[in-house]
């Protein structure tokens, strides 16, 4: 029934517990939810052991954030931290163990340098039999990119055109870490980081937090007149090696969470009105909308070639600007994509607003697409 | 997997074991598991079969004659590997029926359009400037 999310970029000078406090106070007492109503914390953080050396984050965060004593758990699956960390507050409330709760991410990735950032990357990628002969994240997509060529003609411009899109509908959000359009040759510039994939198909480092206040359907009445009902949860799992993968054009993952998503919620992705998706690269954007359903196999560039994905397309994907220009905070990135789908549910996402706006699909994967979370989210009186 | 330590905690067995199959590369002598009950050819190393199931393991030689499925050039890499970027990573298919993902020889890392999907390749390894042994392939 709230949600909020710091800004997203190099946060210079703020610490995790900070920005972790400033996106509680935005989504509890600034939001009108008192933090005395707070039962349970369930926290989405990837690797603060290695990005800022702390470990058993939970009790500390709540701490500063003027919620010690609650029970609280850090939920751990790399990039889609977060979203783990709203599904097990999902299953809390539905158990009835408890009323309300607070779901957070956080991360902070550049008190670190760029390849030590790199590195506490890597850590979700298998270590013994993939990290160790070099390969990368951004080597990960390059590897699926080539495969999405290769099988259906997909190119570079293509996945810059997607990269344009995330930058266009970030240039009106206050909160993205890159508040600049570029222009298709900009997007195209010949700087690899893992060929196919150029520095504008990637999302960069990126510190913040974001957080939501969750409640029964009962109570949520005593907060607000417009809820957001989550309606349907999945998640999956898949080999975390690549060479694993009968399939390297499709994330099982993702198909697998999405479908046991749309049968709790009773649904099709034909129901959906937008999609907000793990952009972690361009080539992610487009396999994901392809996963969730919104496009067959290999037709995800034509419908971002033809405008449909753009914020006022038929099938509006990332309308906020994505973690690709937004930025990916990556325990945080989660939870940040659920504030996106929330606010626009309910009509508050200003110049980034999409049209229609009942339901909503929210993908969150982690690292080489090995977990994945999938949330069905709608509006209160739709 | 193991079942059998000895003093130090070390596996005695000659069941194969993750550290087994790593050490097997540096020496470059490759093996990939094979499931006992099925048969599968697995790699790397799985503690239960994708097919059966089980868990009973063995070691199995290879051909080393594959085919290329997909590939990136890392440009960018962690500390470790940046003295050997811009440098090949491909998912190869063995001959087996398994993929694994190894180093690719024999192409210019900034001509990768030169390289097709699908062509054979062969079983090779690489000494890299990290001091490690890589598990790589080359043009048959």
């Amino acid at each position: 029934m709230s949600a909020a999310q710091t800004k997203f970029g190099a946060l210079e000078g703020v610490t995790l517990r900070e920005m972790f406090s400033e996106a509680v106070d935005k989504a509890t007492v600034e939001s009108g939810v008192p933090k005395k109503d707070i039962q349970a914390a369930f926290i989405g953080s990837f690797i603060p052991e290695m990005l800022v050396h702390q470990g058993h984050t939970a009790p500390l965060l709540l701490d500063f954030a003027g919620l010690k004593g609650l029970p609280a758990t850090r939920h751990e699956a790399a990039c889609a931290s977060g979203a783990t960390a709203l599904r097990a507050a999902v299953m809390a409330i539905e158990s009835r163990m408890y009323d309300t709760v607070l779901v957070a991410g956080v991360e902070k990735m550049t008190s670190v340098s760029t390849s030590g950032a790199t590195e506490a990357l890597a850590a979700a990628a298998d270590d013994q039999f993939e990290s160790s002969i070099g390969l990368t994240f951004p080597g990960v997509f390059g590897i699926a990119a080539v495969a999405h060529m290769q099988k259906y003609g997909t190119t570079e411009e293509d996945l810059a055109l997607v990269a344009v899109k995330a930058h266009k509908n970030a240039s009106t959000n206050p909160l993205a870490q890159f508040q600049k359009e570029i222009t298709l040759e900009k997007a195209l510039t010949p700087r690899y980081i893992a060929w196919p994939l150029k520095l504008f198909d990637c999302s960069p480092i990126s510190d913040g937090a974001a957080a939501l206040v969750l409640t029964s359907n009962e109570k949520a009445k005593k907060y607000t007149d417009l809820p957001v009902k989550i309606i349907g949860s999945g998640q999956a799992s898949a080999s975390m090696n690549l060479c694993n993968r009968k399939d390297l054009t499709s994330f099982s993952a993702s198909v697998d969470a999405s479908k046991a998503a749309y049968k709790m919620a009773g649904l099709e992705a034909k129901d959906m009105d937008f999609a907000v998706v793990h952009d972690c690269f361009t080539i992610a954007e487009i396999i994901a909308s392809e996963d969730i359903g919104f496009f067959k196999p290999g037709e995800a560039t034509k419908a971002v070639r033809d405008g449909v994905t753009a914020l006022d397309g038929d099938r509006p994907i990332n309308p906020m600007g994505g973690l690709k220009a937004v930025g990916h905070p990556v325990g945080a990135t989660g939870v940040k994509q659920a504030v996106v789908a929330y606010r626009e549910l309910i009509g508050d996402a200003g110049p980034n607003q999409v049209a229609k706006h009942d339901t909503a699909i929210v993908h969150n994967f982690g690292g080489t697409g090995a977990s994945c979370v999938v949330t069905i989210m709608r509006r209160g009186d739709a | 997997m193991c079942g059998d330590y000895n003093e130090e905690g070390r596996c005695m067995s000659k069941k194969p074991t993750v550290e087994a199959y790593l050490k097997n590369i540096e020496e470059h002598m490759f093996k990939a598991y094979k499931c006992v009950d099925c048969g599968m050819i697995i790699a790397p190393p799985s503690g239960s079969c994708y097919e059966c199931g089980s868990s009973n393991m063995d070691w199995a030689e290879v051909s080393g004659k594959g085919k290329l499925i997909s590939f990136t050039v890392i440009h960018v890499a962690p500390d470790e590997f940046a003295e050997e970027a811009p440098y090949y990573v491909a998912i190869v298919e063995l001959e087996e029926g398994t993929r694994i993902s190894a180093r690719l020889l024999g192409f210019d890392p900034l001509k990768p359009q030169d390289v097709k999907l699908g062509i054979p390749l062969v079983l090779d390894y690489e000494m890299g400037k990290s001091g490690k042994t890589y598990l790589a392939f080359k043009p048959a």
